[in-house]
């Protein structure tokens, strides 16, 4: 149905009946495209979990069926997380972070009961749900995205230097409070989720470099501050390189057992039983989760780690084409943003497995075991395909709001 | 309108950045990846691999040392030891037991919220069930042993102090090794607890099998508190021996009726060395078992911790032969298949000696059985009278040039209860028979007689007169031991040989010697085996103070070398060496087994056949010097008789002694049914050094006694119907003056206890050794050879 309307003089502000006719033919078109670059996403994402399946099933095959489960799970909640409009994502990003907020405080509370928060290995990160544990540490990663991208949507002193320092600050808050747990792998997200999400939004690049070098030749000061296992994971790591042998048996363990597990796959990899033999023998640690990379290597050799890494690239590729297809600034701030996180937890793991970083607690997205961080990876790459699948918008519409306001 | 913040352009570039960082990440990945995969693949595939493999290791035996009639003379024994663990011997134990129940009861949640005193008290609660077990334990330790309280007490306070200055030493050790190497800092530096920390000690070694078993009973009421080990000890059965020696046939002053038991300690223990039961990190370098790279076992027969080494004399130059390989069993955990090797044993090393003589010449050469001590008859000038002398005797079977014999006195079972004055004097490490070099003195004249005949420069038959002193118009120097104010200036006129020899004239020899050159008798010297070491067996390398590797163990003595040669040449001295050399006296020394080895040469007509403690070297190392000198009879015939007429002779000089007070003369070798031909030597010596000014140090302070001579008694001896020459002894004292009167009698009991084991024929009424083994039962030697 059309309408008609007097004609005037093009001004900002105004509409033309061409605009309008165009808008109107929008209005009724489907919002949503079945057909988009986010399923290469979802594609790479399921490969890599059923790569991750199979390299469970290597050692634990009860484990293997739980991963499925999880697997499925996650699917499911993916998909619902794909289907309602991500706009509403930007109204409740403030409530979801506060809410975050207080799942991570909640969970730093010594009062609080361990049949609710139970700690392992001395870390207070997980609140026990029955039938999974559940980390608030990853609802926070979502929801510092989707903050940070209102947030950035929506300013722009950040082309200034100082005002990349107050969301640099503001970013310091969720991040003490996961590296209090003590959770030092999952506050190392976050730095370059935001100085991804900022480069893509416009932020000056030598600002950001000014702020990169600063951080890092800053870094050695806070070596005392360190737990006292963080800095062993570091001495541990630099004995390695050095090609020290001395702390290969106590507290370089873990990255020496991987680095031994990852070389022994040679190119093709030794095949599943006699993997399953050398893993359990070499006693890899948290092979089915912080490890899985070095099973994958052992049982699939060269290749087969090329192949994972090639899947995700396959996925941030993915990743990166939603976020260049689509016009809407928050979207692709928030897919920048997940691919940001996912990529520094993928390089993180996969770095300390094959030697090139200290050990720390962060499991590989897809691969690796867990139901909570499969749920939240899953629900991150429904959040991907929510933003593919719309139809990309005109920037007239914008103009929509401008006008009300 | 803030369109310029998502020009699609700047965006899309600034997304091409996110994307290059993310390919180079990836990237070093993926470089890493092949690192270690391809470059370092088959190096980690080995290192996983290694871990499917369970290995055992089976132990393996020490080869024996054997001495020639088949003895057993050093063994691994098997015994078990009782060892407790460190901490129930410092208590802790105790301690942690009681707190681990505690904790138990208490609960875990609740345990936490106690203050200290709080769980003091609950563990004081426990503790004394703890206490009675380890009073039950110690209890039972000195029952079995046979400890006072005290004594234990005093045993398990030595332990902990040795463990606690180990401790602290190691970890000093440690903190500057990681500080050289990595620059650590105190605070960085972990002691960790050390080895002996974790690990039973033991306080009972070497029960018996009932007692073993007793506390393996005991095991099963006190769990977890100590250990019943097996463990080998290296024994040395044959080590101590109480000789019954006849004393009817010595001179007068000492002489008895009846026998006296001797009791001897560290027989043979010079030669047969011993060994340390802790690895060294210099025998894990040189032998390591397993491959400091793979970690994987290289060399069965190499060194792990807790392992026995030899550290000197035959355990240790033999060291890798009497080593056995350990056996290893390889069981895959993926396959379950094994695949074993047989540990092999050590292989036994046999030895030339007969433990009974040596154990009977060591009593012999005893300061108890008086020959060795300064007596009347030795008119010693200098030393007083009862002094104590240091000796030596070796005996060499002229045939195959196997040493029957090889003492040192004193042994170095007599230095250890030596205190550090008189270690200083008496040097009881030095094992005098093979390392200590002494001027040969008259000993050499036989040798120097040989070479001059062999130059054709003499003439046998032919005579040479002595007048006293050999250079014209020079009266005091190069003199005749004749030519004295004692002995009235005596000259010996023209004498032949024989004569010269059974004489001891000094003059006929200068003569020769002379007419020998320098070089020419030197090179004579060393044919017959001086400035060389004879590797008899005892020689190793070691490490000396700068670093070096030299051998030890034996010593070549010297010879003239050209350097010294050209000094004396310089210092106008020539003449006079040159001819004192003839005599023993100069730049020249010898090891009492080179004396000995150089008069079984000449026995055999210069036939050279090393001297050797091994019936065959199982270094198989260099081929055994086949060399002849080719004397000729008329020479070692003549030799021989000068040597038979100095025994024989009454002009001899070993054929009497004289008791000065009334000049009664006793012959020195009374033994019966044998043949002697022997030389006497009187060698000047160096300055023997003495605690003069008595503060208990010898050092530059104190003055040296000079005028001593080394008593010689060197030469062959065979049985009477034969007329050849059986075997060579050499006999040294030192400091105790003239040859004939002090090392004669020695001689002469030496022979005596060669017949004693049926090595010659005659006296064999000699009652036998008994040997004490090292638990203090005498066991009955077993007697190889009688009459």
């Amino acid at each position: 149905m059309t309408v008609l309307a007097s004609p005037s003089p093009a001004k900002p502000g105004t509409f033309t009946t061409t605009g309008l006719r165009v808008n109107t033919r929008s209005l009724h078109q489907p919002r949503v495209m079945f057909s988009n670059v986010g399923w290469l996403c979802v594609i790479a994402a399921l490969c890599l979990s059923v790569v991750g399946i199979a390299a469970i099933a290597t050692t634990e095959s009860s484990y293997a069926v739980r991963q499925v489960f999880h697997l499925c799970l996650a699917v499911i909640g993916a998909l619902v997380m794909a289907l309602p409009h991500y706009r509403w994502m930007q109204r409740l990003a403030v409530p979801l972070m506060l809410l975050a907020l207080a799942l991570l405080v909640f969970v730093l509370i010594p009062w609080v009961p361990q049949s609710i928060v139970r700690p392992r290995g001395g870390a207070r990160r997980w609140i026990d749900l029955g039938i999974t544990d559940f980390q608030p540490s990853e609802v926070a990663k979502i929801a510092y995205i989707i903050t940070l991208a209102t947030y950035l949507r929506t300013r722009q002193n950040y082309r200034g230097f100082l005002g990349l320092l107050i969301p640099l600050a503001l970013s310091g808050i969720p991040m003490v409070l996961v590296l209090i747990e003590p959770n030092l792998g999952m506050t190392m997200l976050f730095l370059p989720t935001f100085f991804a999400m900022l480069i893509a939004a416009g932020a000056k690049i030598k600002h950001i470099a000014l702020i990169i070098v600063l951080g890092l030749s800053m870094a050695p000061a806070s070596y005392p501050f360190l737990r006292p296992h963080q800095r062993d994971r570091i001495d541990a790591l630099l004995a390695q390189v050095q090609g020290d042998p001395r702390h290969e048996d106590d507290i370089g363990y873990q990255g020496a057992r991987a680095m031994t597990l990852v070389g022994a796959g040679g190119v093709l990899g030794v095949g599943k039983q006699k993997a399953a033999d050398l893993i359990e023998y070499n006693h890899l640690p948290e092979e089915h989760n912080d490890m899985v990379f070095a099973v994958v290597t052992c049982r699939w050799g060269m290749l087969g780690g090329v192949a994972v890494i090639t899947l995700f690239l396959v996925f941030f590729t993915g990743g990166l084409l939603t976020a260049a297809l689509c016009k809407d600034p928050f979207g692709r701030l928030v897919a920048v943003g997940i691919i940001a996180s996912m990529f520094s937890q993928m390089t993180i793991n996969i770095g300390m497995t094959i030697g090139l970083l200290p050990i720390t607690g962060l499991t590989l997205p897809f691969v690796s075991y867990g139901g909570s961080s499969m749920i939240a990876t899953w629900l991150m790459v429904g959040v991907l395909l929510n933003i593919a699948m719309r139809r990309p918008q005109y920037m007239a519409r914008r103009s929509f709001e401008f006008d009300e306001g | 309108m803030n369109k310029d913040k998502f020009i699609p352009s700047m965006f899309h570039r600034r997304l091409v950045l996110v994307l290059g960082v993310i390919v180079l990440a990836m990237s070093a990945l993926g470089a890493q990846m092949f690192r270690l995969t391809v470059v370092e693949g088959s190096v980690r595939r080995a290192a996983a691999e290694s871990k499917l493999d369970r290995r055992t290791y089976l132990p393996t035996t020490r080869g024996r040392v054997l001495d020639r009639q088949g003895r057993v003379l050093a063994l691994d024994q098997a015994s078990y030891d009782i060892a407790v663990e460190y901490d129930v011997i410092t208590g802790s134990w105790m301690a942690f037991q009681a707190t681990d129940e505690a904790r138990k009861k208490v609960g875990r949640a609740r345990w936490t919220e106690l203050n200290p005193e709080q769980r003091i008290q609950a563990i004081n609660e426990f503790l004394p069930s703890w206490q009675a077990k380890s009073d039950r334990l110690w209890f039972e330790i000195r029952k079995a042993g046979n400890l006072s309280a005290e004594k234990l007490q005093r045993q398990l306070d030595a332990i902990k102090a040795d463990v606690q200055t180990k401790a602290v030493s190691v970890w000093e050790q440690q903190f500057l090794r990681e500080q050289a190497l990595y620059g650590t800092t105190e605070v960085q530096f972990q002691a960790r607890p050390i080895r002996e920390q974790s690990q039973p000690h033991v306080i009972l070694p070497r029960v018996s099998d009932d007692v073993a078993f007793e506390f393996k009973r005991l095991q099963m009421e006190l769990p977890d508190m100590f250990e019943v080990a097996s463990s080998s000890r290296r024994e040395y059965p044959w080590m101590n021996a109480e000789v019954p020696l006849p004393r009817n046939s010595l001179p007068r002053t000492i002489r008895h009726a009846d026998p006296v038991t001797i009791k001897v300690a560290g027989v043979a223990d010079h030669m047969l060395g011993a060994v340390r039961d802790e690895v060294w990190a210099e025998d894990i370098k040189r032998r390591p078992f397993f491959d400091p790279e793979t970690k994987q076992p290289r060399d069965l027969g190499g060194y792990l911790p807790g392992d026995v080494v030899g550290t000197r004399g035959i355990e240790r130059v033999f060291e890798d032969t009497l080593r056995g390989t350990r056996g290893m069993v390889n069981e895959r955990r993926d396959t379950q298949e094994r695949n074993r090797v047989e540990a092999e044993p050590g292989t036994d090393i046999h030895l030339t000696i007969d433990i009974a003589l040596q154990a009977r010449i060591q009593a012999l050469l005893s300061p108890q059985y008086g020959l060795t001590r300064v007596q009347d008859w030795q008119n010693n000038q200098l030393l007083p009278q009862g002094m104590a002398l240091n000796s030596a005797a070796v005996v060499i079977e002229v045939e195959s040039g196997e040493i029957l014999a090889l003492v040192s006195m004193p042994t170095l079972a007599m230095g250890e209860v030596m205190n550090p004055l008189q270690k200083q004097i008496n040097m009881p490490v030095v094992n005098r028979a093979a390392e200590m070099p002494y001027p040969p003195g008259s000993i050499i004249k036989p040798l120097t007689l040989a070479a001059a005949a062999k130059e054709n420069l003499f003439a046998l038959g032919n005579s040479i007169e002595c007048e006293g002193h050999y250079f014209e118009g020079k009266p005091t120097i190069a003199r005749c031991w004749f030519y004295r104010e004692r002995y009235g200036m005596g000259t010996h006129g023209p004498l032949g040989a024989e004569e010269a020899l059974a004489r001891s004239c000094n003059i006929f020899f200068y003569t020769l010697a002379d007419r020998l050159g320098i070089e020419r008798l030197t090179a004579w010297l060393g044919r017959f085996g001086l400035g060389r070491a004879l590797d008899i067996g005892l020689m190793h390398p070691s490490t000396d103070e700068d670093g070096l590797t030299i051998l030890v163990g034996e010593r070549a003595g010297e010879i003239p070398t050209p350097k010294v040669i050209q000094e004396l040449r310089d210092k106008r001295e020539l003449k006079y060496s040159e001819v004192i050399l003839g005599i023993g006296q100069g730049p020249v020394t010898w090891t009492p087994v080179q004396a000995a080895n150089a008069f079984a040469t000449l026995a055999r007509g210069g036939v050279i056949r090393d001297a050797t403690l091994l019936t065959h070297d199982p270094r198989g190392s260099r081929p055994p010097r086949c060399e002849d000198l080719n004397l000729g009879r008329p020479v070692v015939e003549a030799a021989l008789e000068g040597l038979r007429r100095s025994v024989m002779e009454e002009y001899g000089t070993g054929h009497h002694i004289t008791y000065e007070e009334d000049k009664v003369r006793e012959i020195i070798i009374n033994a019966e049914k044998v043949n002697v031909w022997a030389k006497t030597g009187t060698a000047q010596a160096p300055a023997m050094p003495m605690d003069s000014n008595r503060d208990g140090v010898i050092d530059k302070k104190d003055t040296p006694l000079k005028g001593v001579d080394h008593s010689w008694f060197v030469g062959l001896v065979g049985p009477k119907d034969s007329n050849k020459p059986m075997h060579a002894i050499a006999v040294v004292v030192e400091y105790g003056g003239s040859g004939g009167r002090t090392s004669g009698p020695i001689a002469n009991q030496v022979i005596r206890a060669l017949q004693s084991e049926g090595y010659l024929p005659g006296d064999a009424d000699a009652p036998s050794a008994a040997f004490i083994s090292a638990a203090g039962e005498p066991e009955p030697e077993d007697d190889g050879g009688d009459e």
